[in-house]
């Protein structure tokens, strides 16, 4: 096609279609991000999934007090004394008795996986395949030898009243705990603590 | 263009026609904008929360940080009240900035005046008639209309100080009160785009890189298209 | 045909199953378009990005929108506030509806001053206005979705036209609103054909439109036939469009992108045009507005309804003014394709219909009132005679002599 003397410059012509290029691909790059943004939670869901204060004064012992928080049913048990005592004997029986696992905050990385010994904090979600295990306090109901604790009847697994998780069963992981501070006696903030705000 | 030279024919055919009716229309008066004063947004906004919430909800900045910290809060609007007086319900103020614009807005505020024959007192020139009672009053003043016929406006629109005059000054000069009412429109327009200025910002980024591209592909475009210009 | 050379691996395997190298090379690089494009060539690329964009930002909108009346107007305002960059995708979109019609319409101008839909590109014209009437419907359906005043009050008046027909009138218009007034059932349904039904049947037929290009190829400023002088099988007058045409329109978008931003970031009221003032208040059957007008591309239609004193005559007057552009290619007797070389009166009725237009587009946006009524019916006339009088303007008027090659 070329007829006349001039020459087609292919060094310019491959210099400048590779800056386009890549000026062109820095700009579409760019003009993902609001799309990709869009996406995050926007503040009035921010705004939902923020700290909650709950109040235990009113939970008898014994008695399971459950609150929705992030769309999860988010446990408060006021554990008897004698309930207590159970968890010690369990150790041999359980996955991780001492809370190896990073399934909570270190002020719950406890015989009893919580501030209070009386008041277990838990997030009410099985670690199998996340079912919601019903709560089974009393002893020899779910086996002769059960000392008490959380049964999934999803698919059979089973925790102990500080929510470890027992060996044979599904689940792999002890119940979480989530990040909680008191406020007071009475009061507790779900969701936030002196390292910060989240689950 | 075509409608302002027709209007003013019809003046000057029908002089009677300016002067005849008891509501004069006036003309807007201006009030400049400034969405990047933030101070002057958190001072409109105070003013909002403590003197306008009472009656006026801006639901929509529900989740608004700058609002909420001034103390204009979804819990202390009156969101879900419902027995106004005479029924009138006063409008949510989220957008009044885009539905009317600031100019109307300022402008109204400033055109309240004694008128006995109102239930509250008050009326606006404005909006003859209006629903709003005068808690703008206590800020501004008691106004009154001047005496006589309003000038007449042949060549320059008639605006709401030509029609009032200050009879007793309320807790602010009217230099306060001005400053108050821009910085409460200032707020206003805030509300109704709180966006904004992320949105100039980003937008001369965007032109600036665009730019760039449009430079590039021309020398690209003039580059290959040698080949045609040569055959 | 340029010999293509044969990919091994990954890309060899592709190309033995999937006709891609044959497609680059019948439609890109081996297609040949004329070599005398102008500025009025940019417009059909730049319509194929705005429907990109449109659907794209249309997407992610429908990701947070709420299609019920007790929740649109403020899903919108949720998107715009509380979501990450909602107000930009929002501003994108609404931009971008306009854009549409603006590109669009300088596309079909494009089309009406060269005789791009003389023979034989007809049926690319005709298939090219039923993509022009979806548009229409498309963003009447869009533009409802807000469920602002304008949004409301917008729907009743256009479903209301329905009720104009003559005996079964009320009946259709109650079959398209789902109810006896235009309420949140029309909403959702809108929200369906715009979401949907319109953004599919639009991409379908823009499909159709292209085959239908490639058939015949491109017309030309000349309205001269590149396809009549070849050499080698090739076009003299033609150039391969990649990479000639792909690199011209990749310039052309970077300035519509540079415009477009600037509107988006900048100004994207436009004052009142592309946003109305109006509706920024949340729909109220009770109390219509003082002023309703449709939005700034259905102006000139709505001027010629208005003009004319009778109901279903103004409703037959507006559907005509649309139905004379599909036979175009039939009401221009002309040998001539392009106005270069189109006789006087031509030019003189392009001009006038531009006129007309444009003066219709700014009369149906104001209030109604005599002069403007005048006014209007004085636009309507001139926009029917460009139409009614081609056939005998086109015949007898004394074209200039057509160039055999493009100049």
């Amino acid at each position: 096609m070329t007829t006349k003397d001039e020459v087609i410059d292919q060094e310019r012509r491959c210099f400048l279609r590779r800056a386009t290029a890549t000026v062109g691909g820095v700009g579409i790059a760019a003009a993902a991000v609001p799309f990709v943004s869009y996406w995050m939670p926007s503040t009035d869901t921010e705004a939902a999934a923020a700290p909650i204060k709950v109040d235990i004064s009113a939970i008898q012992p014994g008695q399971q007090l459950t609150i929705p928080w992030r769309g999860q049913p988010m446990w408060f048990i006021h554990r008897t004394a004698e309930m207590l005592d159970t968890l010690p004997q369990l150790s041999s029986t359980l996955r991780d008795p001492d809370s190896q696992e990073p399934q909570q905050p270190e002020y719950a990385k406890n015989i009893h996986r919580s501030i209070k010994p009386e008041i277990f904090v838990a997030t009410g979600i099985c670690t199998h395949l996340g079912c919601v295990p019903t709560y089974r306090p009393d002893k020899g109901s779910i086996a002769p030898d059960w000392l008490g604790g959380f049964y999934c009847p999803c698919h059979g697994s089973m925790y102990d009243l500080a929510g470890r998780v027992y060996k044979g069963v599904p689940a792999p992981l002890n119940l979480k705990i989530p990040r909680h501070m008191y406020l007071s006696e009475t009061e507790i903030m779900l969701g936030q603590d002196s390292e910060g705000e989240g689950e | 263009m075509k409608r302002y030279l027709l209007i003013l024919l019809a003046f000057l055919v029908f002089p009677c026609l300016a002067i005849a009716e008891e509501e004069v229309k006036i003309a807007l008066s201006d009030v400049t904008v400034n969405t990047d004063d933030l101070e002057s947004i958190k001072r409109g906004a105070k003013f909002f929360a403590t003197t306008c919430m009472s009656c006026h909800t801006m639901v929509y900045l529900r989740y608004d940080k700058l609002a909420q910290e001034a103390g204009v809060s979804y819990d202390r609007m009156p969101v879900n009240v419902k027995n106004w007086p005479n029924g009138i319900t006063p409008p949510d103020l989220s957008l009044e900035v885009d539905v009317r614009g600031a100019d109307w807005i300022y402008t109204y505020l400033h055109s309240f005046y004694q008128d006995t024959k109102r239930p509250m007192g008050v009326n606006n020139l404005l909006v003859p008639n209006t629903a709003m009672p005068g808690i703008i009053t206590a800020f501004q003043g008691t106004q009154v209309k001047i005496e006589g016929q309003p000038p007449t406006a042949l060549f320059h629109s008639l605006h709401w100080y030509d029609l009032l005059v200050l009879q007793k000054q309320g807790s602010l000069t009217p230099d306060q009160f001005d400053a108050t009412i821009t910085d409460l429109i200032n707020f206003l327009s805030y509300a109704a785009h709180p966006y904004q200025a992320e949105q100039h910002a980003l937008g001369w980024w965007v032109l600036s890189f665009l730019l760039v591209l449009v430079v590039l592909s021309y020398f690209l475009k003039k580059e290959y298209w040698k080949d045609v210009k040569r055959k | 045909m340029i010999p293509q050379k044969k990919a091994s691996g990954l890309l060899g395997w592709f190309y033995a199953r999937y006709p891609w190298q044959e497609f680059m090379q019948n439609h890109l690089s081996g297609y040949f378009a004329p070599r005398n494009f102008n500025f009025w060539y940019y417009f059909g690329s730049f319509s194929l990005l705005v429907l990109v964009s449109q659907i794209i930002s249309g997407i992610w909108l429908t990701m947070e929108y709420i299609p019920v009346s007790e929740g649109a107007f403020a899903s919108v305002q949720h998107i715009m506030r509380e979501v990450r960059f909602g107000w930009l995708i929002r501003f994108m979109h609404t931009t971008g509806a306009s854009a549409f019609f603006v590109v669009v319409y300088l596309h079909m101008y494009r089309g009406l001053i060269y005789g791009s839909y003389q023979k034989p590109r007809e049926l690319l014209w005709l298939v090219g206005m039923f993509i022009y009437l979806c548009l229409l419907l498309e963003a009447f359906t869009g533009y409802v979705l807000p469920w602002g005043q304008m949004s409301f009050w917008a729907a009743e008046v256009i479903t209301s036209f329905a009720s104009a027909i003559p005996y079964v009138g009320k009946l259709i218009m109650v079959w398209l609103r789902g109810d006896y007034n235009v309420s949140g059932v029309t909403l959702h349904r809108f929200f369906a054909l715009h979401v949907i039904f319109f953004p599919l049947l639009i991409v379908g037929i823009v499909f159709v439109h292209l085959v239908a290009l490639h058939k015949v190829g491109s017309n030309n400023p000349d309205g001269v036939e590149i396809k009549e002088h070849k050499k080698e099988g090739m076009p003299v007058d033609g150039i391969p469009f990649h990479p000639y045409y792909t690199v011209k329109d990749i310039f052309g978008i970077m300035v519509f992108l540079l415009v477009f931003c600037t509107v988006m970031f900048f100004a994207p009221k436009f004052g009142g045009l592309f946003l109305e003032q109006e509706n920024y208040l949340l729909a109220n059957p009770l109390q219509t507005p003082e002023h309703i007008t449709p939005a700034w591309y259905m102006t000139p239609f709505y001027a010629i309804l208005r003009a004319v004193p009778n109901k279903l005559l103004g409703v037959i007057a507006m559907a005509a003014a649309i139905a004379f552009m599909f036979v175009l290619p039939w009401l221009d007797r002309s040998k001539v394709r392009s106005i270069r070389y189109k006789g006087l009166w031509s030019k003189i009725a392009i001009a006038g219909f531009t006129i007309c237009f444009i003066g219709l587009g700014y009369l149906g946006h104001e209030p109604v009132s005599p002069l403007y009524t005048f006014l209007a019916r004085f636009f309507s006339v001139g926009y029917f005679a460009f139409f009614v009088l081609m056939p005998f303007y086109t015949a007898k008027e004394k074209t200039y002599p057509v160039p055999e090659r493009l100049t």
